[in-house]
């Protein structure tokens, strides 16, 4: 599927708040078709806040959200349904229903939301899709096991073969190598690169681990104090012209980011 | 001062807000029920699981519901024939004034507030869980409204299984205490077992209660559910929150559709 002419993500001065802590102040970011943009930050700095934002899970409380040429500021749960058929999203902890098997996982969103038109796919071409996908994360044989049965390694590919089952315009990846080895995390960052080369996928990867993000992302942009502070090329992201965001990829203990106030409950 | 006013404005709109949040489910329940004679809904709706939440909340909470009401209506009846027995000694409308009360309110209340415990829980932890762990947001992401493929199931098993729970464990509660009536204190079975009394507005009252508070019980805990936060501390809030509201929800509702009733009856009831 060739992704969308429109800006795929588009935040625009968008703020937001739990409680009394600010997450966001204004954060604007903008993100080219087919491109594959990393997201990266200090722990708690709203990271998986701007996945959930994007997708419409969560709401800004100030600012306006374009994703896929669609404006979702102020839009209700049942208007983002059609929106969210061309979104394909991997949750941090996996969100696996733990209620399904690891092939009734993968099916699900065909099974509710239909083909990429909204078109009601038979059962044939389900399992055909679903098949395929978890041959593609290397999980054929798994099928029927429930998601209580597999390895964190497991769940995360699981997870990737249901964010990409519908060959999605968009898809957001919230820590995709958080907890794997580093032979896994390469295996999966090839995985999602195939991926994004084969349905040419605008795609926005938040990590921690920003050597092996770095490999995958054509840009990085590292989120501080609820704004962006800096983007850039991914290759040259050790040495960015802030200091900040030296220190942080470099992972140096002292530096600018020293006078970094504690981090409030509920961030 | 400031601090303590600004606390209980807090407090205050922290309320309202639930409030409204919890009307909103109750309406996006009955929304849910109208949408899922849709044929583009219809493919949402998860297969079998009405009848697997029949299966929980009805045969599950059976012997429970049995087990307990059987012993209330033995204690009942044990303390109504002791008090009666040092004031007149006169047992013979002791059965009928029984069953009078437990078909317009023991049976349907007390049936209730049982199943508020297991099944308000269970819901809600269910619920809960999903919650934390970001399924809810991972039905949403796949078109789902959550209200729909959770609490509409649950809310139309309860509907039908606190009506069914309430005949059934109302009538072990009235044979269990007509055979603790007759063992203990000598009443004649004959006697106990009338059910003269019994008039059709007490069956009407019985199957408004029942409906009431199968239709409050998984609203209540469907919401507490979804409202859930953090890790399993969070869905240990929810489900005590849950059971706490929940009862609550019946014996309010309880209180209200009996003064209603009374209104309606000019108080013969």
């Amino acid at each position: 599927m060739s992704a969308s002419a429109a800006s795929p993500i588009r935040f625009e001065r968008v703020e937001k708040r739990y409680g009394r802590h600010e997450v966001l102040a204004g954060v604007s970011l903008d993100l080219a078709p087919r491109m594959r943009l990393g997201l990266i930050g200090p722990a708690a700095s709203g990271k998986s806040v701007m996945c959930k934002l994007a997708c419409g899970l969560e709401a800004p409380d100030r600012g306006r959200i374009e994703v896929l040429g669609t404006d979702i500021t102020g839009k209700r749960e049942h208007e983002l349904g059609a929106l969210r058929r061309r979104i394909g999203m991997l949750f941090q902890n996996y969100a696996l229903f733990d209620f399904l098997t690891v092939e009734q996982n993968v099916a699900f969103p065909l099974e509710q939301r239909g083909g990429p038109s909204g078109d009601k796919l038979t059962a044939a071409q389900i399992a055909e899709r679903v098949a395929e996908r978890l041959r593609a994360v290397g999980l054929a044989g798994s099928e029927r096991k429930l998601t209580a049965e597999l390895s964190g390694g497991m769940k995360k590919r699981v997870g990737i073969a249901r964010a990409t089952v519908i060959d999605a315009e968009l898809v957001i990846y919230d820590e995709p190598s958080a907890g794997l080895d580093p032979v896994t995390t390469q295996k999966i960052y090839d995985l999602l690169a195939a991926d994004q080369a084969r349905t040419g996928a605008a795609v926005l990867a938040v990590s921690s681990d920003v050597v092996a993000l770095a490999q995958f992302v054509d840009e990085i942009a590292f989120l501080y104090r609820g704004h962006i502070i800096y983007r850039g090329p991914a290759a040259t992201i050790a040495d960015a012209p802030d200091p900040i965001v030296r220190q942080f990829v470099r992972g140096e203990l002292t530096g600018p980011m020293d006078d970094l106030p504690p981090q409030r409950e509920g961030a | 001062m400031k601090a303590w006013i600004s606390s209980v404005g807090a407090s205050a709109i922290a309320y309202a807000s639930a409030a409204g949040d919890l009307w909103r489910v109750y309406v996006g329940t009955i929304a849910g029920i109208v949408r899922s004679f849709s044929r583009e809904h219809r493919r949402n709706r998860p297969r079998g699981e009405l009848a697997r939440q029949l299966h929980n909340v009805g045969n599950r909470s059976l012997v429970f519901i049995v087990v307990t009401l059987g012993f209330i209506g033995m204690v009942m009846t044990y303390q109504g024939c002791l008090q009666l027995g040092r004031v007149t000694g006169d047992y013979s409308q002791v059965g009928q004034q029984f069953l009078r009360l437990l078909v317009s309110d023991f049976g349907p209340t007390l049936t209730a507030l049982m199943l508020a415990t297991r099944v308000g829980a269970g819901i809600a932890a269910e619920i809960g869980s999903m919650k934390v762990t970001e399924q809810i947001d991972a039905l949403r992401m796949s078109g789902v409204l959550p209200i729909d493929y959770l609490i509409v199931p649950r809310f139309l098993a309860c509907l039908v299984m606190t009506l069914l729970l309430t005949v059934v464990g109302g009538t072990v509660m009235y044979v269990a205490g007509g055979l603790t009536a007759h063992y203990s204190f000598g009443v004649n079975l004959n006697t106990f077992y009338d059910i003269s009394q019994v008039r059709p507005r007490h069956l009407v009252m019985m199957v408004v209660k029942a409906v009431s508070y199968g239709a409050a019980i998984p609203v209540v805990a469907g919401f507490c559910g979804l409202r859930a936060r953090g890790s399993s501390e969070g869905v240990g809030w929810a489900t005590t929150a849950a059971v706490i509201g929940s009862s609550f929800a019946v014996i309010v509702l309880d209180f209200i559709i009996s003064a209603g009733a009374l209104f309606l009856t000019g108080g013969d009831l």
